[in-house]
């Protein structure tokens, strides 16, 4: 029953992303003073950067929650919210990749150039490096506990560092920019039926985004469980190989690795 | 804890002779490439201080992560987390930190602006953007520090671990210097504008120091103890 309700709900949410798709070109009238079709962009732009920021605090909310929040048996930290952290690390990686994208295409329409290192740009592309280097420091450690220990540490400091770019890279990029470019972003006077569609599409956004959490989450979880089934129960790597392949729903490139990865902790 | 770091530095000398060499080299390749009348005058106040920070950063960032490296690789650090409370020792490291980056820029700083024939217009500022700075530098790599030394692959780890936590930092810093070197605001109107911005980016560089310094206390027990 659980289930008919979760399928039902992910086809109101295609249904919803469909609606919004039509809103956004046939529905919403064109911004005034946009160039051409340009301002139909935003429509999915701006929800991929709320998506992509959903994800930042979510990925260090659950960090937090996992140095210093929840235990589960026999271990002092629950491996849960690290899993769900991470997830939320390679959603914020892949959102902001696309707004990273869409904002630049736009930008090139509008501003004439790709690139101009507007506050909001050089927020994204800190927050990309920063969900980069979550990764990279993963990959750097081979004990799963230690390794979920350092990226959570790691999260955190950055929840603690972000604020600054919010208060310091609009107060030094004013000074460098000309005015227009700023308030070429300041469409306080927006047009009804572009702000429907606007938060319907952040709306809709915002609900694949925690879907794919989800998603994603219970994938790891899965990978973990055929991790610790080969670790505990088959000493060599081919037995893990077996392990990992009765599992072939999975689809994920990562499990693929897994046994490589099961043999070496099967061997400390 | 401080006093046992700078013994077993001054046994070994590796850290102050890598990093004051690697700076000192640093400044040398930058002030030959720009020539001997150094950067274009008018545009000097504006790039130079970038480069004086990334020289910084790169001497921080060559020799900062050894302290907690050296630990693991002669496999001491079992040891000190038995001797000593995760606390004090993080506070060690910083205090250690500290002091090197203190005398790294007490190095670079004067022969930086000795090269560049740099007239410092407001040079408490400077030093009080220099102090800040480098402990914010000190805090913010300490943690970071932890963190890769029990990781593979270190010294690149480390770069790109710390950039996007030092980067704030960085442009507070430059932003600062600059006011530092130009003086405030344009002549005639008492320098009052640039005052209160340079007043204002000296305020978010302190907070920034004590968030991370927070931070690093809170989070360099469980980075630390398995």
């Amino acid at each position: 029953m659980k289930k008919r309700t979760a399928v039902a709900a992910s086809w109101l949410l295609w249904l919803w992303l469909a609606a919004v798709i039509v809103g956004a070109f046939e529905y919403a009238p064109l911004a005034a003073k946009f160039i051409g079709q340009s301002s139909r962009i935003l429509f999915f732009h701006v929800p991929m950067a709320w998506a992509a920021f959903t994800a930042f605090i979510t990925a260090g909310v659950y960090s937090v929650r996992y140095l210093f929040g929840g235990r589960s048996q026999g271990s002092p930290r629950d491996p849960r919210h690290d899993r769900a952290a991470r997830a939320a690390i390679e959603l914020g990686l892949l959102f902001g990749l696309l707004a990273t994208v869409t904002g630049a295409v736009w930008s090139r329409i509008m501003w004439g150039a790709y690139w101009n290192w507007d506050p909001r740009q050089t927020s994204i592309v800190m927050a990309l490096i920063f969900n980069g280097a979550y990764l990279a420091l993963r990959d750097a450690v081979e004990d799963a506990e230690k390794r979920a220990r350092l990226a959570a540490a790691y999260a955190a400091l950055g929840l603690v560092v972000t604020p600054f770019f919010f208060f310091v890279v609009p107060r030094i990029t004013f000074s460098l920019h000309p005015e227009p470019v700023i308030n070429a972003r300041g469409r306080v006077e927006m047009d009804p039926r572009m702000l429907q569609v606007l938060l319907a599409s952040g709306a809709g956004f915002m609900a694949l985004f925690f879907w794919l959490h989800d998603l994603r989450t219970r994938v790891l979880a899965v990978a973990d469980r055929v991790l610790e089934a080969a670790a505990a129960g088959a000493p060599s790597a081919s037995s893990a190989r077996a392990t990992g392949t009765s599992a072939p729903h999975l689809g994920e490139p990562r499990t693929g690795a897994d046994p490589a990865t099961a043999s070496q902790r099967t061997s400390n | 804890m401080f006093a046992k770091e700078w013994r077993s530095e001054i046994r070994t000398r590796y850290a102050l002779n890598t990093l004051a060499l690697f700076a000192v080299n640093t400044l040398v390749v930058v002030s030959a490439s720009l020539g001997p009348l150094g950067a274009a005058p008018g545009r000097s106040s504006e790039t130079l201080p970038v480069l004086l920070w990334l020289i910084l950063l790169f001497a921080a960032a060559a020799g900062l992560p050894r302290s907690f490296v050296h630990e693991e690789e002669t496999q001491t650090a079992t040891a000190l987390r038995l001797a000593a409370t995760p606390s004090a020792l993080f506070c060690g490291k910083l205090a250690y930190a500290l002091t090197l980056l203190a005398a790294l820029e007490a190095l670079v700083a004067p022969l930086f602006l000795a090269v560049m024939n740099l007239d410092v217009a407001r040079p408490g500022l400077l030093i009080a953007t220099l102090a800040a700075g480098g402990f914010g530098l000190a805090a913010g790599s300490t943690l970071v520090a932890a963190i890769i030394a029990q990781a593979r692959g270190k010294g690149t780890l480390f770069a790109v671990l710390s950039f996007p936590v030092l980067l704030p930092l960085l442009l507070l810093a430059v932003e600062l210097t600059r006011s530092a070197f130009a003086g405030g605001g344009p002549p005639g109107q008492g320098g009052q504008g640039g005052q209160g911005e340079a007043g204002v980016a000296l305020m978010q560089l302190l907070l920034y120091d004590g968030a991370v310094t927070t931070a690093g206390l809170m989070l360099f027990p469980v980075v630390w103890n398995p």
